[in-house]
Parts: C-alpha cells; sequence; structure tokens
C-alpha cells in the first residue's frame, strides 16, 4: 500500500482552527462568485446594448462638434486639419471627413409655385459618406442647375409644420424632386447669383442641406468673405458609436456627438464601470480569503511543526509532503470554485428568465469564457495553495 | 575524520574530519582527524565516554548536522551535497537510526509510529511489527499512546521503528540506555538478525562495550 496523507494525518493538529478555516472558504467562494457574476454580466451588458444603431454598412456615422459652452462661447470651434488627422488616427474610428459649410448669404425662394422665401445653409461632405448617392449630384461650373440632398427629417418638418402653417403644399419623398427650388447666393460686394435648386435624394443619415463638394469649394471661394474655411462639423466612421474607447476619447477632447447615437454607450460605460469595480471587489475578497487561509496554514504547520520536522528526519520527502498536505485541498477547493460556477449560472437563468424576461439575444447559459475563468482560477487556488504549503515545509 | 560510503556502501570520514569544538580531546581518538572507512556488512563499535562527540558523530552521519570541518563520503559522494529530497531517499533507502532521545511521536499511538515508518519505503509487512514488539515485550502497548509507555519501552519503539525499513547502515547511539540486561540481549538480537538479512553494517556507539555485540572494530573516540 502507498503511503497516502491518511497515514501522516494524525500528525497534524488541524482542529483547532475551524473558525478561520471556514471564513476563507466562505471568502474564497464568495469571491469567485462576485468575479464570475461580474464577468457574466460584462458580457449581458455588451450583448445587449450592442447593435442598437440601424448600420446600413456595418458602420455608424456620427456627427462631431465641438462642445460649446458659457465659458468658451466667444472661441473659434473650427476643426483644424491637425485635428481632423488626430480624430482619424484613432484606432476605433474608421475614417473622418469634414462638412463644409457655406461661407456667405444663402436664401432659397419657391418662385410661383411655392410662395416662400428663406434663409438656406449648404453643406458638402465626401460623397462616401453619404448613403444614396443619385448619378446626378454632380455639379461643373457654369451650370445653373444645383443638385441638391436634403435631411428627409427636414422634408417632415416642411410637410408637418412649415407648410399647413403657410398654406403651401406638401410632398412626398419622391415628388419632391420636381420641385425645383431658387438658391440665391448673395456674394461680398451684394451681387447675386441664382441656381435653381434640385432635390435628387433625401439622406436619413447626415440633417443637412448637401450640395456636390466642388460647388461649395467654388462657391465659397467666389462670394465668401472669410478666408477661414475651417469646418465646424466633423463627420466619422465607425464601427461601435458605442464604444466606450470612443466616447472617452471624445469625452477627453470635449467634442459633442449626437446622443441619441451613443447613448447606449454611455449607459453601457457607466455599467461596465461598476461591473470592472465590483469584478475588482471580487479579486479582493479572493486575495482576502488566500491571505486568511495562508494565515491558517501557517498556524497549523507551526502546530505541527515538531511532528513535520520528524517527519522529515525520518525520511519523508518535503515535496512529497508538501504535495500530499496541499492535495488535501483540492477537493475543497474544487467544491468551492464548482459551487461558486454553478450559482453563476444560476443567476444568468434568473437573469435572463425573469429580470430580462427571456430576451433573445441573451443567453440563458453562462458565456464560455466564465467556466475558462472558474477553471483558471480552480488551477490557481490549488497552485497557490501548494507553493504556500511547500514554503512552509522547506522552512522547518 | 571522513566518512565515505562507496559503491560497495561505505561511509568514508576523511582524515581531517573534526568537531569544530573540543579540538583537544580529539588528537587521541580513532575517529577525530582520522580518515575512516566503513564498510558494507562491517559491525563497527564506538566506543564513547560523555562528551567526546559520540552522539554529534552519529548525527554527522545521518546528516543531521553539518557543523565539521573534513568531508563524509557515502559512495565516494559528500553527504554535505546532497540535498532535502536527496536526504529524504538515502534515509529512506539506506540508512537507518536509532537516536539516543528516541524522537518518537509521543502523542500517537504506539502503532501509529510503527506504521508511519513502515510504509515510507515498506521492507516488512504489516504483521512483522507484531512479531517484533512481541519479541522485545511491547506486544501490549501497540495500541497505546507513545508518551504512556516507560523510557525502557520506547526505547524499544525505536528500535523496532529502525528496523522496518530497507538499510545498509544501522546507526545506534546508545540504544540500550535504559533497557536491562534480558531486553538489551533480545533487542541485540533482533538487529542483528536483521542487520544480516539486509547484509547491511551495525554502527553502535555506547559509553562502554557491549560485550553481547559482536564487533567487528572498535573505534575510541
Amino acid at each position: 500500500m502507498p503511503v497516502s496523507y491518511k497515514h501522516i494525518a494524525p500528525f497534524f493538529s488541524a482542529g483547532q482552527n475551524r473558525v478561520s478555516r471556514w471564513f476563507s472558504y466562505i471568502g474564497l467562494g464568495v469571491g469567485v462568485l462576485l468575479l464570475l457574476c461580474s464577468i457574466q454580466m460584462y458580457i449581458n451588458i455588451n450583448h445587449l446594448l450592442k447593435d442598437r444603431n440601424p448600420k446600413t454598412d456595418g458602420f455608424d456615422y456620427i456627427s462631431v462638434t465641438k462642445i460649446i459652452t458659457n465659458e468658451n462661447m466667444a472661441e473659434d470651434h473650427s476643426f483644424s486639419e491637425a485635428e481632423i488627422k488626430e480624430l482619424k488616427g484613432q484606432s476605433f474610428i474608421s475614417d473622418a471627413t469634414p462638412l463644409m459649410a457655406n461661407k456667405f448669404l444663402v436664401k432659397a425662394t419657391g418662385g410661383s409655385a411655392l410662395p416662400f422665401t428663406t434663409d438656406l445653409f449648404l453643406e458638402s461632405i465626401d460623397n462616401s459618406f453619404i448613403d444614396t448617392i443619385p448619378a446626378d449630384f454632380t455639379w461643373r461650373e457654369g451650370q445653373d442647375v444645383l443638385p441638391v440632398i436634403m435631411a428627409s427629417d427636414y422634408l417632415e418638418l416642411y410637410n408637418t409644420v412649415f407648410a399647413p402653417s403657410k398654406d403651401l403644399p406638401q410632398f412626398s419623398a419622391k415628388s419632391i424632386s420636381a420641385v425645383m427650388v431658387q438658391i440665391e447666393c448673395y456674394a461680398a460686394n451684394g451681387e447675386v447669383y441664382i441656381f435653381k435648386g434640385h432635390v435628387v435624394g433625401l439622406s436619413d443619415r447626415i440633417n443637412s442641406v448637401l450640395v456636390p463638394p466642388n460647388f461649395l469649394d467654388w462657391a465659397n471661394k467666389k462670394f465668401g468673405n472669410s478666408k477661414k474655411l475651417n469646418p465646424a462639423r466633423i463627420f466619422i466612421k465607425t464601427k461601435d458609436a458605442n464604444s466606450p474607447e470612443l466616447l472617452s476619447f471624445l469625452q477627453q477632447k470635449n467634442y459633442s456627438i449626437n446622443k441619441d447615437k451613443s447613448k447606449f454607450g454611455r449607459i453601457k460605460q457607466v455599467l461596465q464601470a461598476i461591473v470592472s469595480g465590483l469584478s475588482g471587489f471580487g479579486i479582493l475578497v479572493i486575495l482576502l480569503a488566500m491571505m486568511l487561509f495562508s494565515f491558517y496554514l501557517q498556524l497549523m504547520i507551526a502546530r505541527s511543526k515538531d511532528n513535520l520536522q520528524l517527519l522529515l528526519t525520518l525520511g519523508y520527502s518535503p515535496k512529497w509532503l508538501s504535495r500530499t498536505v496541499a492535495k488535501r485541498w483540492v477537493p475543497v477547493y474544487t467544491i468551492i470554485v464548482l459551487s461558486a460556477l454553478a450559482a453563476t449560472m444560476l443567476f444568468q437563468y434568473y437573469f435572463q428568465h425573469f429580470a430580462m424576461k427571456g430576451r433573445e439575444e441573451l443567453s440563458m447559459i453562462i458565456h464560455w469564457s466564465v467556466a475558462v475563468v472558474a477553471m483558471l482560477l480552480l488551477a490557481l487556488s490549488i497552485l497557490i495553495n501548494y507553493k504556500m504549503v511547500s514554503k512552509l515545509v522547506h522552512k522547518l | 575524520m571522513a566518512v565515505f560510503l562507496i559503491a560497495t556502501y561505505e561511509y568514508h570520514l576523511t582524515k581531517n574530519i573534526a568537531l569544530f569544538f573540543n579540538q583537544e580531546q580529539q588528537t587521541i581518538s580513532d575517529v577525530w582527524k582520522q580518515d575512516v572507512i566503513f564498510n558494507k556488512a562491517e559491525q563497527v563499535h564506538i566506543v564513547a565516554p560523555s562528551g567526546s562527540g559520540k552522539t554529534s558523530l552519529i548525527h554527522f552521519l545521518y546528516g543531521l548536522r553539518k557543523d565539521y570541518e573534513g568531508s563524509i563520503l557515502y559512495n565516494n559522494n559528500n553527504i554535505k551535497d546532497f540535498d532535502a529530497e536527496k536526504f529524504a531517499q538515502w534515509r529512506q533507502q539506506h540508512i537507518s537510526i536509532v537516536f539516543q532521545d528516541l524522537r518518537l511521536f509521543t502523542e500517537q499511538t504506539v502503532l501509529q509510529n510503527l506504521e508511519v515508518k513502515r510504509v515510507l519505503a515498506p521492507y516488512h509487512t504489516e504483521s512483522k511489527i507484531t512479531d517484533m514488539a512481541k519479541r522485545l515485550g511491547i506486544e501490549s502497548k501497540l495500541g497505546k499512546l507513545c508518551k504512556t509507555c516507560s523510557y525502557g519501552e520506547q526505547q524499544r519503539i525505536a528500535i523496532i521503528r529502525s528496523l522496518l525499513q530497507p538499510f545498509d547502515f544501522l546507526l545506534l547511539d546508545e540504544p540500550f540506555s535504559h533497557l536491562d540486561e534480558a531486553n538489551r540481549m533480545k533487542a541485540m538480537e533482533l538487529m542483528n538478525e536483521e542487520a544480516a538479512a539486509r547484509n547491511a553494517s551495525i554502527i553502535l556507539a555506547d559509553l562502554k562495550q557491549i560485550d553481547y555485540f559482536k564487533a567487528d572494530r572498535v573505534l575510541v573516540v
């Protein structure tokens, strides 16, 4: 019969210190449970708050501006070349392009069919950022028809607010293209240039009145009185508008974005911070439990010191002794970690089933990474325990 | 002096082995500052008065202490170079000992004391423990706590314990100090039998020469 722990068990006096031993077991269980639940919640949050915005090509397009506050109202809020370059350089931003605006006075009138006049603004952006580009969204110098892409929201506002109040006709998305609006550009010297504005498309993505970039370049040079041509709005293209990295970068730079697009990101940021804090707390509890257990081990080995020394004198190997003593706790650690894992599974089931009312994007079973972390924690506990015992035995 | 054991199992104590203390007394010794070889199967009696370093020598030979000059070689390997694992393996297979201070687990039963040694490198079956205990008259004590046994009984427990493992050398440090003549002879007989069965050597250190130990060599320390 090979020698085993059973043969040396009577030589350990372990009994007196039950309280600290049980406290360390409970501490370890609670710590592991906290950590596993936090990881699972982190994954849940990611699943629940992902893809809340419709994406046409897998990207979110968001307009970025500088935050205007009471203190900085008087400052320039346009983006410099370097700032645009910096935006482009971020790993979480796939592309960035400025929205150029008109630097001269523009007015729109409807002519006899649509008796209204309004001040207007024009913007242009790189075509790749526009969701729908009609073939006729082009302009050449000398051309008096100016193609315009208008935000669909504006058409809605016109139809629901502007047209009824002025007794003007309403237009569908299709019929708007038939309407020609007169666009008057006022040069610095008072000269007026008139173009025939033609709505060639509607955009869900960009809230603006867009004209071809080459037109705006030309017009700003021809009619503009300002040398400053830096854009005040930048459009960015990103894989995830809710990415915490993007949000914290923008926050840090004092840039503002469409809150609707990123509100889940902000919630996610806060929730993830809470959950990360909870994991940190879990790790702390595990460390405290291990420390308590190490005190218990030290006390146990100190109490059995004479016996252990005699066992070594009689020919027991320190390595065998450490391994055999440490092995005694393998089933204990296994039970603790597996119980915590089972509790996490139960928690996930109840969370999905009751708290989240069975939402499909959430799984009823835990994520595989949680099980992997549990196994790693088990291996780590066993290893640390062995190292602690071995150190104490070799010190004898 | 240096002791060494080579392939044929021997201790070789090199010439300059000496205690760090009591150097004057060692000048007239057969062991200290001498070149001594203990061969396997050889029965060696070390006779030494109190304070001459007898127990120190036994502890040096068992590797418990290293505070000596010179070298003790076992099979040409300096035992000072052994690490804890090597000592463990060596003490399981090659060297056995009866300490002068016995070193028993006093809070455990006699049987637990013997069994913990036997299972480490089983040379005998469990029933052999009862046989030996019967021969030395302590059979009735096997289930008793060690601390309740007399010193003489404890001495016999330590002797039986030393015989439960394989060994090439059996080191005895005043093993009979608390035994009467009849028990001494029984114990010596048992040890001789066990050593012969293993073709092993007995190195017996005592205050005076013991007649019933048939030594091949007597060294005066």
